[in-house]
């Protein structure tokens, strides 16, 4: 009892990585800790020696992980866990879980001010959105700040979720760029709510800008079972692509369906030294585990430098200002200070022309430095919530969640969902303080609550090959081939995780871990939602048993598991 | 807390030493000898809980107004959807500017996780405070409405646009709402979880009475103009044959699902505001008795929902937003026209909880022990004094925006670059100061803010 206490004691104080202030509720709680260990110790034992027992380490020099703190265990679960961001933790369980001010932001009259203000920016329609988008606000893709969803009806177009392009060897589209707009608007007078859905060939000859295409899903359901014998069944998605208003796509384009994912977090993975997510690289595999991963080295937008990426999909965006720019342009049409041109290519005249109205409004971008500031900021400091299934009081998790995660560590899947990471100094915005009033023009001051934080994302934001291949074939609705016309659709059909698409240094088999803190609660956030990167899966059960290539390994792992050990790693993914 | 006990023994001390009978009892008039200059100028002694159970009473004063005004105004409007004439058009509208006048003073209870935020019941059925965003604050104001969801709209107001249903809306739909009523419309309330989706509320009915703020010449585009909504009351009537949307004759059925949907309306209105009003019932609400025994805790929720509401609410999302965005869809009562009176009621409310004075809207004024009183008493006049003239300062700012309004330029032409935007710049410096303020009376009271409702984290 007292060894593992003070290893507790041990753990939390490294953890913790800086000195312990003696005041604090923890240090008060573990200095008691000690006391009763000592004084249990006092009094066992027969020698009637009063000396204090001296804490001898067995290892003078025990290995350190890649954020230098004693390795995570499988079996020891840290207190620091339940509080999974750190400060910016939260603890809302209903369906604003993912859009929960932190206590320490909403501390601040100042900082609680920015976060509404960039929260109101994040959920309402901006003037200028267009001429091609995919969704009129962040808030309807992000919905309720969490994941998107899939229409259930074919007629649907897709609002939540989009489509990346690009050619055989990653190259964006000529003339539609790298990502399908499904919807484009005529005038600068028209809405989100009127503007016009693909019309085949509707926009080539440049006076008449429709949406560029549209795609949707038809499922197959694929059957499996257990070695356990139990069965389950998985949606193995086909997606058409039709209603292509600029002619054809670029020669063996590839297709790669993105659900909105959620956005909270996003501030603290932002604040990972560098050095530590590149701790983790093992490209070749050195240790022989069957897991490489790999960094996605990409371009910072505003300084020029190669950096790591980190956020979306493939990790081809290194950080929270460069996503929000890239949405606001790609996804909603806004120009903004990182992107300064609207969302046409030199080749869809029909866009630009609707494009060159809305320059006359006067102002410099769509979205003011002062906007998208506070954007980025609200999005940095969304909080996380905290684990469910710890009670704070007896300071002990629910059974079944600490021996799912023993199952968890022990089925190697934190090969990859890294547990924990430790944030550096979270910068303030590339754009400046936000002032009381107009544009950023001073430096910015880091942001503490994101800084030199103990976090538990479960990721470890690298590139991970998940296996499988893709196909695209030109076919009918009757499932003809065919090569051209409007009933000729582009038909995508995938083996396994694998989207074709090449993106940066990412293959068409590799993804990024995605981070697992708010798994639990995603379709508490938003029934409709669905996992994996096009949200294929139904469940957290399906999504794990998707996982491929470097991940087969493990997955057989939680394969052999028997159906309690199931429910178990199940459960303690549900906490998260 | 030591400062301030030693602050206020010295204060006594030295009362008491002034009051030292000299025995002459001012027989000799102007020839005596002249009294010592008193410390520190307390004239009225005031404790902590007096000021808390002052701050109660307005609250439930001004809630009870609130709810007054708006049975008021439900009574107007049946008339009016009865006998669609202009002059009870007239008067509808006005009976929604007036219900807007206690309302607005109300929102200095926002942000403090009291009723209007966090209002909802247990297991048991009984009222509770839970998180928040679980009371019925946003069925009763949110904004921007979902306005395309509701009812006809144009394609754009200055390029911005709501989110709707595609091609459909409540009113026009016939067929998935052939009937509206108050069930209707709450169902609705963030329909299918997005918070964007507005259909009731204060916003729901002035949307109703005024139709989109266009231009004169009922566009949304161009150059704006001083007008507020254009809604004709051909929207409204009763004549077969007549009903019109907009400028297209429509079903004469849609006309009586307009006024179906205005009562709607009213009827969700009233019931929310009851339940916020009997939560704060002197003696018998739940909330009016814990909040009043909270003693430091409520002193506190005082303070912040006054920093709040000054700054990120007011400040923040109404004024800088819709500076910063120059746009009509995030001005706080787009339709009408009235964002200036919420504009003013708003900071109104922040003085009132300072001056722990509010006047009712039958001219009745309810007073009481003030958080200014307590900052002298504890030994902080100067603080007292800065806050009181910061709050003036705030107001005096405030009732340009007011006037600039109530003579032909509302606060949706303000906002416009290169018209009149230094007024708008000044309500929000005033409101800086003001909170700078605030934030140092909370120091100074020794009172936390911190981590009021989240308990749980307290354990690390």
């Amino acid at each position: 009892m007292c060894i593992i206490t003070i290893l507790i004691y041990d753990s939390v104080f490294q953890s913790m990585n800086k000195s312990v202030n003696l005041t604090s509720p923890t240090a008060l709680v573990l200095t008691g800790f000690t006391f009763l260990c000592l004084f249990i110790s006092g009094c066992g034992g027969g020698s009637g020696s009063n000396t204090p027992v001296v804490i001898t380490d067995p290892d003078p020099q025990p290995e350190l992980d890649h954020s230098g703190l004693t390795p995570i265990e499988t079996d020891v679960i840290e207190s620091s866990e339940y509080l999974a961001g750190g400060d910016v933790t939260t603890f809302k369980t209903d369906d604003g879980a993912f859009e929960t001010t932190p206590s320490i932001i909403d501390d601040d009259f100042t900082d609680a001010s920015l976060f509404v203000q960039g929260d109101h920016l994040f959920r309402t329609a901006h003037d200028d959105s267009g001429p091609l988008m995919n969704s009129s606000t962040c808030q309807s893709c992000h919905i309720n700040d969490g994941r998107g969803e899939i229409p259930t009806d074919i007629t649907e177009a897709f609002e939540s979720t989009l489509v990346k392009i690009a050619d055989s060897l990653g190259n964006e589209d000529p003339i539609y760029g790298d990502q399908i707009q499904t919807f484009g608007k005529q005038t600068t007078d028209t809405s989100f709510r009127n503007a016009n859905l693909p019309v085949f060939g509707g926009s080539i000859n440049g006076d008449e800008l429709f949406g560029e295409a549209y795609t949707y899903v038809e499922y197959e359901e694929v059957s499996g079972s257990y070695p356990d014998s139990t069965t389950y069944s998985l949606r193995k998605p086909v997606y058409k692509t039709k209603d292509m208003s600029f002619g054809d796509f670029v020669d063996g384009v590839q297709f790669s369906v993105r659900m909105a994912p959620s956005v909270f977090g996003t501030g603290l993975l932002n604040a990972i030294p560098e050095d530590n997510i590149l701790a983790l690289v093992d490209e070749h595999d050195a240790d022989s585990d069957g897991i490489s991963g790999k960094a996605s080295m990409v371009t910072h937008a505003i300084t020029g430098e190669t950096i790591l990426g980190r956020f979306a999909y493939k990790a081809q965006t290194p950080s929270v200002l460069q996503q929000s720019a890239g949405a606001y342009r790609g996804d909603i049409g806004l120009t903004n200070s990182l992107f300064v041109e609207e969302s046409c290519t030199d080749a869809q005249i029909a866009c630009q022309t609707v494009a060159e109205q809305e320059g006359q409004m006067g102002e410099e971008y769509d979205v003011s430095i002062r906007e998208l500031a506070l954007v980025e900021f609200y999005t940095r400091v969304l909080g996380v919530p905290a684990r469910r299934g710890y009670n704070t009081t007896t300071q002990t998790w629910d059974t079944e969640i600490s021996q799912g995660r023993a199952l968890f560590f022990e089925a190697n899947c934190i090969g990859c969902h890294t547990p924990r990471h430790v944030t550096g100094e979270a910068a303030g915005s590339l754009l400046g303080e936000i002032p009381l009033i107009g544009d950023p023009d001073e430096a910015a001051e880091p942001i503490e609550a994101l800084s030199n934080q103990t976090i538990y994302p479960y990721t470890d934001l690298l590139l991970h090959d998940m296996g499988g291949s893709c196909e695209v074939t030109r076919e009918t609705d009757e499932g003809l081939s065919c090569s051209e016309g409007e009933e000729c659709m582009y038909v995508q059909r995938c083996e396994g995780l694998a989207d074709g698409l090449i993106q940066g240094l990412a293959t068409g088999t590799e993804w990024k871990t995605p981070a697992l803190w708010g798994i639990g609660l995603v379709q508490t956030v938003n029934a409709d939602s669905t996992f994996l990167h096009d949200g294929r899966a139904r469940t957290i059960e399906e999504a794990i048993l998707w996982h491929g290539g470097e991940a087969q390994t493990s997955k057989d792992n939680y394969m052999q598991l028997d159906s309690t050990e199931r429910a178990q790693l199940l459960a303690f993914l549900a906490s998260l | 807390m030591n400062k301030t006990s030693i602050s206020i023994a010295l204060v006594l001390a030295l009362s008491l030493t002034a009051c030292i009978d000299d025995g002459e009892d001012g027989q000799q008039g102007a020839d005596g000898a002249a009294g010592a200059d008193g410390t520190d100028g307390v004239s009225v002694y005031v404790t902590r809980d007096d000021v808390v159970t002052s701050n109660a009473n307005i609250a439930y004063a001004a809630y009870a107004d609130s709810l007054i005004s708006a049975q008021s105004m439900r009574d107007v409007l049946a008339t009016f959807v009865a006998e669609p004439t202009e002059s009870n058009f007239t008067a509808a509208k006005q009976a929604w500017l007036d219900s807007r006048e206690p309302y607005g003073q109300t929102e200095v209870y926002r942000f403090r996780v009291g009723p209007i935020d966090a209002l909802t019941t247990d297991e048991a059925g009984e009222y509770v405070l839970g998180e928040e965003g679980d009371g019925p604050e946003g069925r009763i104001n949110a904004w921007p409405l979902g306005e395309a969801l509701i009812d006809y709209v144009a394609d754009t107001v200055d390029g911005d646009e709501g989110d709707g249903l595609s091609g459909s809306n409540i009113i026009a739909d016939t067929t998935t709402y052939p009937i509206i009523d108050a069930a209707t419309i709450s169902d609705l309330f963030e329909y299918e979880g997005e918070e964007a989706n507005v259909t009731t509320g204060y916003h729901a009915i002035e949307f109703l009475l005024w139709g989109q703020d266009l231009n004169a010449d009922l566009t949304g585009t161009g150059t704006r103009d001083a007008t507020a909504g254009q809604r004709t009351v051909s929207d409204f009537t009763n004549v077969s044959g007549e009903c019109t949307s907009g400028s297209d004759i429509v079903a004469d059925e849609i006309c009586t699902r307009r006024g179906d949907y205005l009562l709607a309306a009213a009827d969700v209105l009233i019931d929310d505001l009851t339940t916020v009003v009997e939560a704060w019932e002197p003696v018998t609400g739940f909330h009016y008795a814990n909040f009043v025994a909270g003693g430091d805790t409520s002193l506190a929720l005082i303070f912040e929902g006054m920093g709040r509401l000054s700054y990120g609410e007011l400040a923040g999302e109404r004024i800088n937003i819709a500076l910063t965005t120059d746009s009509q869809e995030d001005e706080h009562s787009c339709f009408s026209d009235n964002t200036h009176r919420d504009i003013f009621l708003n900071a109104k409310g922040v003085q009132n909880s300072f001056n722990a004075s509010y006047t009712r809207i039958d001219g009745e004024v309810v007073e009481g022990a003030s958080p200014y009183d307590l900052l002298v008493v504890e030994g902080e006049p100067e603080l007292a004094n800065n806050l009181r003239a910061a709050l003036e300062a705030t107001m005096a700012a405030a009732t340009v925006i007011d006037t600039k309004a109530e003579t032909g330029t509302p606060f949706d032409n303000l906002i416009q670059e290169g018209i009149a935007q230094e007024n708008v710049v000044a309500v929000i410096q005033a409101l800086d100061t003001q909170t700078g303020y605030i934030e140092d009376s909370i120091d100074a009271l020794g009172i936390t803010t911190n981590d009021l409702y989240q308990d749980t984290e307290e354990e690390f």
